[in-house]
């Protein structure tokens, strides 16, 4: 099963939210360890927010020149696939994830863009939400504990 | 009816507006209209005493406290007019003159060309000045934040929806 | 060990330490990074049977749980709005040093909701039918047209360019709600109470990467009293970017 991860970027280039998961939906009764937990090996792991990060540039230019908000697929490193979306207010949603979609060398399990896009889409409703609290100010962390389950959830129904 | 001065009191009895809207009446100074204020503040306040013991009515206090715990328990005022006891008209072949009391105790006065025969009439078109006065009042003073309370009214603003409505 | 790993985006800017640790298993800590919100074997279950639990006293009844995109126009009473928006100004003139200090602070508390607010009008847009805005003629067609009518119920009445700096633009309202009874004593100058209604515009603005100044003036016209202009004032790096992007 492949393994996520998601993280907000703030204006200043800053990190909001960080989450790391794995897909709910491929993980074989077999399997000992419970959906949705990370299997990124330690070596990746440590290369996520470097990857998500170096994708900024080119998150920002393609900022100034599609009036799309979600940018799709912005970016990939060896295998590594960097998604992006931005909203108005200028903050970055990427996810990042292994090409390599085998699942008992099923090929066909592929990552779904729609899916990811209606994922994208959800985010940003929740993103809204956590700026509508007057404690919170744009570019803060997003430390909440109910967001970090709803974006857990929209994680499990769509990737 | 058309009203020809239009005077504003604060609960001590201080004139804080005062506009002569329409012509008709000769003008006074400064000082004259603070003691014209002062003294019609003083004669309603004598008018209110004499009432409760002329016909035993509830103390102005009372009805006060009773009109504000209707106006809480309802959200609305029953009568806008909390004038019940004291001076309310004078009437004279010159001039009519009405008295209207917030529950705040701040007095609207109008004086009017006297309609000698038709009280009834021109005691509502009286009543009808005053609720517009009151509306005004309380969007364009209320509501300004350059506006501290008991003190002379100076909002353009006020002015000017004052002398639309009159006039 | 994995526990070893030093993740390069632990950087701070909120009062969590690295010392704090979520009981319930929820919540992300930017001292320590995603160690701090990985899902385990416990919260796995609860994502997957759905189990509700309680994060935070105010769970059971989150914001997170409710519809914000509703088109549904919500109308709060203009009394309240005004007698609030009356005590907003006496307390920023109680802590302001002069007239230019009070505009400073009035522009200072709409900035924020200018920020807020620009996310929520795109998202009730919708994304089938709505584009981010790009060039500064469409934002402020944004601005002036949808995001003036979500918050004051009304598009702005004109919308303008200055004819002499190309930086600046004018958007125009005949009669702007918060000032609507509102009169600026004499001695207090040029004053606009709009200035909040500037910092809104402002906050907007400068959120969707088109930074500038914003500034009210009163321009009274007949039948108008409180007519006001809203300068906008765009950055010269701004003018750039444009022209190198759609020159």
């Amino acid at each position: 099963m492949s393994s996520y991860y998601f993280s907000i970027i703030g204006t200043r280039d800053n990190p909001l939210y960080e989450v790391e998961f794995s897909s709910f939906k491929s993980s074989s009764s077999s399997s000992s360890t419970p959906p949705g937990i990370s299997q990124f090996t330690d070596s990746v792991k440590e290369i996520l927010p470097f990857v998500s990060n170096s994708s900024l540039d080119l998150i920002e230019d393609a900022q100034w020149s599609t009036s799309q908000f979600n940018l799709g697929r912005i970016d990939s490193f060896y295998g590594l696939l960097v998604y992006a979306f931005i909203t108005q207010g200028n903050i970055k949603f990427i996810l990042c994830f292994e090409s390599s979609t085998t699942n008992n060398g099923n090929v066909t399990q592929k990552y779904d863009e729609n899916s990811i896009k209606q994922f994208f889409i959800e985010i940003n409703d929740l993103y809204v939400k956590c700026l509508l609290n007057p404690f919170y100010a744009v570019n803060d962390a997003i430390t909440s504990p109910d967001f970090d389950l709803k974006v857990k959830l929209l994680a499990k129904k769509y990737l | 009816m058309k009203v020809y001065s239009i005077y504003i009191l604060n609960k001590a009895g201080g004139l804080i507006y005062q506009n002569d809207v329409n012509p008709g009446l000769t003008k006074l100074t400064a000082n004259d209209y603070l003691v014209l204020a002062g003294t019609l503040h003083g004669v309603h306040a004598i008018a209110s005493k004499l009432s409760i013991n002329i016909d035993g009515m509830e103390s102005h206090q009372e009805s006060t406290a009773n009109a504000n715990s209707a106006l809480l328990v309802s959200g609305r005022s029953q009568d806008a007019n909390n004038n019940k006891s004291g001076l309310q008209s004078i009437e004279t072949d010159l001039f009519n003159l009405y008295v209207f009391q917030t529950l705040t105790g701040i007095k609207f006065i109008i004086i009017t060309s006297p309609n000698p025969g038709e009280l009834k009439k021109s005691y509502d078109s009286a009543n009808e000045v005053f609720k517009q006065l009151y509306i005004v009042y309380s969007d364009y003073v209320m509501k300004d934040p350059f506006y501290s309370l008991d003190m002379p009214i100076k909002s353009f603003l006020f002015d000017t929806k004052v002398k639309e409505f009159v006039t | 060990m994995s526990d070893d790993i030093i993740l390069p985006s632990a950087t701070s800017m909120s009062t969590l330490t690295i010392s704090d640790v979520s009981r319930t298993g929820f919540g992300y800590n930017p001292s320590v990074g995603t160690a701090s919100n990985s899902i385990t074997s416990e919260t796995s279950n609860i994502l997957l049977n759905r189990k509700t639990i309680s994060l935070t006293p105010t769970s059971a009844n989150s914001i997170y749980d409710k519809n914000v995109s509703s088109k549904k126009i919500t109308e709060i009473s203009l009394s309240s709005l005004s007698f609030l928006f009356c005590e907003i100004v006496n307390w920023s003139h109680k802590n302001s040093k002069g007239i230019q200090d009070l505009e400073t602070r009035l522009n200072g508390l709409g900035y924020q909701i200018g920020q807020r607010f620009l996310e929520l009008t795109k998202l009730r847009e919708g994304f089938k039918n709505s584009k981010r805005e790009i060039r500064i003629i469409e934002v402020l067609q944004f601005i002036h047209g949808s995001f003036w009518k979500s918050i004051f119920g009304r598009a702005a009445n004109d919308l303008e360019k200055s004819q002499d700096v190309s930086n600046e633009y004018m958007i125009i309202d005949n009669a702007p709600l918060v000032s609507r009874f509102i009169s600026i004593p004499k001695d207090y100058g040029n004053l606009n109470c709009s200035a909040f209604m500037a910092g809104i515009i402002e906050g907007a603005l400068d959120s969707a990467s088109f930074q500038a100044d914003v500034t009210a003036h009163s321009v009274p016209v007949d039948g108008y009293p409180s007519r006001t202009v809203f300068l906008i004032k765009f950055h010269e790096s701004l003018m750039v970017r444009e022209s190198l992007r759609f020159g």
